[in-house]
């Protein structure tokens, strides 16, 4: 095997990144890509379609972040547009198919509580919108209590890291509606245990581009024991299925 | 249920690993023969070991215990003695007491958990032991950390000339790993390792742009980090093959007083 023909074989997984950004951002503007820059960086690892939130829908305002992705329109990217209380009526004109609720007190600072995000979820819910959450944004008990409220919400939770599986599995045993990005599941061997004991089918892979380079998760993919139907179901499979099960 | 096909082109001689599991997540595949099949399937040629337990915990116990894998496998596992600062005398009293190890010694500092800054009195004894020996010296290092963070390295690494000090994860944050590249700039004895939980989109080409590829090292962190995951990173990296082999082999071979070949 040579430097670089690893990467002959990515094409073959047909990937699709859960967990992009695009846009300016004010405290990471040394790394943040335009559609254009993070179409070329994509396509150097053989991803194919990604969710792509906007830096400005998450750093400063939804409905202007929103405004923004919407015109960025390019065959690979899903956007994903925030979801705010206040932006329930542009989210209903826009028809999004992946949205983000950053709950964070330093994001768009609202509760995962049904009695203060129950009308936004609810229309998601109804949709089958794919639901991207941050783990910055809401701790596990958190997490643990939007599952239970909104049991039909396909929820997939980016950037958990690798320490949190006393918390994770149990919460993806009991709620199939519930996937994780595999960004930072870095631990040793970590995504292999996952697909042994727990299946493919809760995992979607995840770059977390432009602050992180995907060739870490991608590695990890690659080098672990699973067969290659579940190989290509975290690499991508999984992702559009819940895509596709959006309604319209 | 095979891997797809990814392996490193050369075999590595890797810097930083472990032998153990920790207290805050499940612990996956961590006996050493688990280990040696993902070093197989990687191409990893030899592993250089930190006892966990000794970095958390008991030294002297952890250190026995990474003696024990060396008498199985040492032909693929090379033992740093973890030190730990506050016992009085102990961390010499290790290091005498497995210096059959490997010369020049191999010796491993967590003062995030042992909690005791790398200037602390407990360690003098220790930089004074690997500066006269010319010890390889792997330290945790922690963005701005009270205790680790690089820029601390950089007096100790002046004091001690004679010590070749390894900044374990380059700091692991991005702000951490300007810092790690401040102390190499500025002190020829020290090195960055590469392991660590953070991909930074295109941090290591600018490493070896602000540092030089001779003096990064690769780490996987194993059986706590997955070592695929710096392994793509390199192999992803815009840089020349040469450089690449370096970082994956010939520079810790360099350390080690090895041929690389």
């Amino acid at each position: 095997m040579s430097f670089t023909d690893w990467r002959a074989t990515l094409a073959a997984l047909e990937l699709f990144d859960a967990n992009v950004r695009v846009g300016a951002s004010g405290p990471h503007g040394a790394l943040t890509l335009g559609a254009d820059a993070l179409e070329q960086e994509l396509a150097s690892f053989a991803i194919t379609g990604a969710l792509a939130a906007h830096w400005a829908g998450l750093e400063y305002d939804a409905a202007h972040g929103n405004g923004v992705l919407a015109e960025l329109r390019r065959d690979w990217l899903t956007p994903v547009f925030a979801a705010t209380p206040e932006t329930l009526a542009q989210l209903e004109r826009l028809r999004p198919r992946a949205a983000q609720l950053a709950f964070g007190a330093l994001r768009h600072n609202f509760s995962s509580a049904r009695w203060c995000c129950g009308e936004l979820c609810e229309y998601l819910q109804s949709r089958r919108v794919v639901t991207v959450i941050s783990r910055d944004d809401l701790d596990w008990e958190g997490l643990a209590r939007l599952l239970d409220d909104f049991p039909g919400l396909p929820v997939v939770f980016v950037n958990a890291g690798y320490r949190g599986d006393r918390y994770l599995w149990p919460l993806l045993r009991r709620h199939s509606h519930l996937y994780f990005d595999t960004s930072g599941y870095l631990a040793h061997r970590q995504l292999e245990a996952f697909v042994e004991r727990m299946g493919a089918e809760q995992a979607v892979f995840g770059s977390r581009l432009p602050l992180f380079t995907p060739a870490a998760a991608l590695a990890t993919l690659l080098s672990a024991r699973m067969s290659d139907a579940q190989r290509r179901a975290v690499a991508g499979g999984n992702l559009r299925r819940l895509l596709a099960e959006v309604q319209a | 249920m095979t891997p797809a096909p990814f392996r490193a082109p050369v075999p590595i001689v890797d810097c930083h690993g472990h032998l153990g599991v920790h207290p805050d997540f499940p612990a996956y595949k961590t006996e050493p023969e688990e280990m040696l099949e993902v070093m197989d399937a990687l191409n990893i040629e030899r592993l250089a070991i930190t006892s966990t337990l000794a970095c958390y915990s008991d030294a002297p116990r952890g250190n026995a215990e990474v003696a024990a894998c060396l008498a199985r496998h040492g032909d693929r596992f090379l033992g740093y003695v973890t030190v730990n600062p506050h016992p009085r005398g102990e961390a010499v009293r290790e290091l005498e007491r497995w210096a059959d190890w490997h010369r020049p010694p191999l010796i491993k500092m967590h003062p995030d958990l042992h909690q005791a800054p790398v200037e602390a009195a407990g360690y003098r004894p220790v930089w004074e032991y690997a500066d006269a020996n010319g010890g390889i010296v792997l330290v945790h290092t922690w963005d701005s950390d009270g205790n680790c963070g690089p820029l601390r390295l950089l007096p100790i690494a002046r004091a001690y000339p004679g010590a070749r000090i390894i900044l374990g994860h380059s700091g692991v944050t991005w702000r951490g790993y300007e810092q790690a590249m401040v102390v190499a700039r500025q002190a020829p004895n020290t090195y960055l390792d590469l392991s660590g939980s953070q991909a930074h989109r295109g941090i290591l080409e600018r490493c070896v742009a602000e540092v030089g590829a001779e003096r990064i090292l690769f780490g996987s962190d194993m059986p706590y980090l997955e070592a695929a995951a710096p392994l793509g990173r390199v192999l992803a990296a815009q840089l020349p093959e040469a450089a690449k082999t370096l970082i994956l082999r010939g520079n810790f071979c360099r350390l080690l007083g090895e041929a690389a070949a």
